[in-house]
């Protein structure tokens, strides 16, 4: 875009004249000068409140992770690094590292790839299309303070997964769904996958849009079937969506909190805590808020670290396009 | 982009510093906590913040109050046990908080270690009231609620005490099942209820509320009396032989069936409170707070809230726990909670009016004690019996007296000595025995090392 802006300077229409042309067809500095809207005054006001808002507090919560404080009591005390060491050596920490990594693995890959495929079938000539898109999308406008007793009741010992597993003689697979460590996470990234699949579906079903039909044909004519079309033609044109809901997927499960809390609170045994979790029940419950705001930089950094890795390979992949256009 | 000079660069700038100096330092500015009162004593609209009582319970206090002061408006907001702090913390750091709030001795709900220095000086308004002798007044010790300086955060509401069992006397007539006295008569209670497809002891061990350590407590109580009390006050320690067996019975009874297997996905509220106010199970361990729904209103609307279309309240009773240990386990008990008046509150002249209406007063203190949702806090005043509604007033009644009358024995508190941190470890302790991947010996080991 910016060579774009540059070019067409170059090629401006504005007449030169003796005294102001520096540069081809370029107008003098002090009309561009004119020319250009004074910007800075504009986005002022958002820059003092997100500056304000955002890189103050992110600036305060720095301070605050070197204290131990309760968050309440006017007594402050400065422990330095103290809350960083207590946080690399705490078991619970790990494990919500832990369970973050699996949570996004997991639902990430399925949520692509359930996109992917919906989008496909939707994008063939599919009766009550419409119907079916209504379906998909659905969950993802339920709040989880809604979705969260469902699963609870669901997924109970009593609860009707287990009363269907039963009926289909599935008996022997029918345990404490959220009651035990082995399996709560997985009921979580089952309720997780349920709400956010839409998503990546109106997602991919746009980009598959993009794709050229001839191009398609094309394959078709040279004998390539539909699943040989969906992997080399498809998958690789809706590359930079993927990327996209890679990103937000990891910086979602790095901030989770509203499922976990909602269905678990955090157990059993820790088993579903996540940071989000972590934080708030450090921060609130215990009163060390010194030791959440530790918790909350270490999030900020690995969020920036995800993204920043993540922006890498897209503009990677970005720079192997062009090159392979040339 | 360029600025049109360096000088307009340079006030822009102080421009901008500025102005988010001024917004940080209105981030951060902490409100003051004057102590004088603002606002009339008469009339006013307050809000009173608390985790107890119901919603139902507290608009009756409230309707006894408005008969005497009809010109303050008081509207309750009542919180789960686990939201209710979160939401304290933020209200009181800002100027919409509650003008009234509950306030606790210790534990993790709304401990005054944590509260107690938003709450008005209290003192001089108790003094005017109930004179220099005003602690006299009280069933139970106001110290628990006074600052180091002596000012008074809050003032008590009633007492609270732990340790016994709730049962559906309906439903164990149905079935013809005695109460039990001991683990073997527990169990054998147990497969009647679940042969019938109900439920035993309702029980949630998630959200560490604290009511599987109590269970956990009254086992030991009942291996080692006093020893759990001992602990608490730091003259044992939690390595001692009888809490490891209090995990191991606590494990016995889920794999025995006295609780359900899946007791570590379920909450102690709303869950196992919903299964036995909805009748799934015949029993739950509760406090004394639960005698409120003793009463047929109070039952009625305690069922329909569980999920009850049309309930026919059940007789529901205190019953000692089972001696599971070879010895009666006691109860432990406090004061339960006390008013505080938020001193950032705009109304403080109302919202003391209110307060102290509330428990200094022989109207106040009536209509709590009618409740029965406390054990009453002002000395003389005792429930109206014969005017209660109970579903069965002549079982329940010498029941409930029974209960208070173990209450006024007290010779344990139940969280004055407990810290959020250690009220967390216990639960950890006792859900992670519960759940299967701890053996009670690592559960003790990992307990005895968080404490340091």
């Amino acid at each position: 875009m910016t060579d774009m802006l540059t070019k067409g300077g170059a090629d401006a229409s504005v007449p030169s004249t003796g005294a102001g042309a520096r540069s081809h067809g370029r107008a003098p500095a002090s009309r561009r000068r004119s020319m250009r809207a004074p910007g800075f005054p504009w986005i002022l006001p958002a820059l003092v409140v997100s500056s304000g808002l955002v890189y103050f507090c992110i600036g305060y919560n720095g301070w605050v992770s070197l204290l131990d404080w309760n968050g309440i009591s006017p007594i402050q005390t400065f422990v330095g690094l103290d809350n960083y060491v207590k946080a690399f050596t705490d078991p619970i920490f790990w494990g919500t590292l832990q369970h973050t990594v699996v949570y996004f693995v997991v639902t990430y890959v399925a949520q692509t790839v359930l996109g992917i495929v919906l989008a496909v079938l939707l994008h063939s000539r599919v009766r009550l299309a419409g119907v079916y898109k209504v379906i998909i999308f659905v969950p993802v406008i339920l709040a989880p303070a809604i979705m969260a007793p469902v699963f609870r009741i669901m997924f109970a010992g009593d609860g009707p997964v287990n009363d269907f597993l039963a009926a289909i003689g599935l008996g022997f697979l029918t345990q404490p769904w959220l009651a035990q460590s082995s399996t709560a996470l997985g009921v979580l990234m089952i309720m997780q996958i349920w709400n956010t699949t839409g998503i990546s579906f109106i997602l991919f079903y746009a980009a598959i849009s993009q794709v050229e039909h001839d191009v398609i044909e094309a394959a078709r004519l040279d004998g390539a079937g539909s699943i040989r079309i969906v992997w080399s033609i498809v998958v690789p044109s809706v590359r930079g969506t993927i990327v996209a809901l890679a990103m937000l997927s990891a910086i979602g499960t790095l901030k989770l909190f509203d499922i976990p809390y909602l269905v678990t609170s955090g157990g059993p045994n820790f088993a579903t805590e996540f940071l989000g979790t972590y934080i708030y029940r450090q921060a609130v419950p215990l009163g060390d808020v010194g030791y959440a705001s530790a918790l909350s930089i270490i999030l900020l950094v690995l969020a920036l670290g995800m993204a920043f890795v993540l922006s890498i390979r897209g503009n990677e992949e970005r720079q192997a396009k062009k090159g392979a256009l040339r | 982009m360029k600025f049109h000079s360096k000088g307009r660069t340079s006030k822009r700038l102080l421009a901008i510093t500025a102005a988010a100096g001024t917004a940080a330092l209105a981030l951060t500015a902490c409100g003051s906590s004057g102590g004088a009162q603002t606002g009339s004593a008469d009339e006013g609209s307050i809000t009173w913040w608390g985790w107890t009582p119901d919603t139902s319970v507290a608009e009756t206090y409230i309707t006894a109050f408005n008969e005497e002061y009809p010109d303050i408006e008081v509207t309750y907001r009542n919180f789960e046990n686990g939201d209710y702090k979160a939401a304290l913390r933020a209200g009181l750091q800002s100027n919409s908080g509650p003008d009234v709030f509950d306030i606790a001795l210790g534990g993790d709900v709304a401990d005054f270690a944590t509260f107690g220095d938003f709450g008005l000086d209290l003192r001089p308004a108790l003094e005017e009231q109930l004179g220099e002798d005003w602690e006299d007044a009280f069933t139970f010790s106001n110290d628990g609620l006074t600052r180091e300086d002596g000012s008074v955060a809050g003032v008590s509401m009633g007492g609270v005490a732990s340790g016994m069992m709730w049962i559906n006397q309906t439903m164990f007539d149905e079935f013809g099942v005695e109460v039990p006295t001991s683990y073997d008569e527990w169990v054998a209670a147990c497969d009647t209820f679940r042969e019938a497809g109900k439920d035993c002891l309702a029980m949630g061990a998630q959200g560490g509320s604290g009511f599987t350590t109590e269970t956990w407590r009254s086992i030991v109580n009942s291996i080692e009396p006093g020893l759990w009390y001992s602990a608490l006050e730091g003259d044992a320690t939690w390595d001692e032989p009888a809490f490891q067996e209090g995990l191991e019975m606590l494990l016995a009874m889920k794999e025995d069936g006295i609780v359900r297997d899946d007791v570590t996905g379920l909450a102690q509220y709303p869950d196992a409170n919903n299964a036995f106010l909805s009748e799934q199970a015949a029993m739950v361990q509760m406090g004394t707070w639960y005698a409120q729904y003793s009463r047929e209103q109070s039952a009625i609307a305690s069922m329909e809230a569980a999920g009850v279309s049309n309930p026919t309240p059940f007789v529901q009773l205190a019953v000692p726990f089972p001696a599971v240990g070879g010895n009666s386990p006691e109860i432990f008990g406090e004061l339960d909670y006390g008013l505080a008046v938020n001193s950032r509150s705009d109304s403080t002249a109302a919202a003391t009016t209110f307060a102290l209406w509330l428990t200094g007063t022989e109207e106040g203190g009536q209509v709590i004690a009618n409740a029965i949702d406390l054990i009453p806090g002002l000395q003389g005043v005792e429930p109206q019996w014969d005017e209660l509604g109970l579903v069965e007033p002549d079982v329940q009644i010498p029941a409930i007296q029974d209960l208070y009358a173990q209450a006024a024995e007290i010779t344990e508190t139940r969280n004055t000595l407990v810290t959020a941190d250690l009220a967390q470890a216990l639960d950890v302790a006792a859900a992670s025995v519960l759940e299967g991947t701890t053996s009670p010996a690592d559960a003790i080991a990992t307990l005895v090392a968080s404490q340091g």
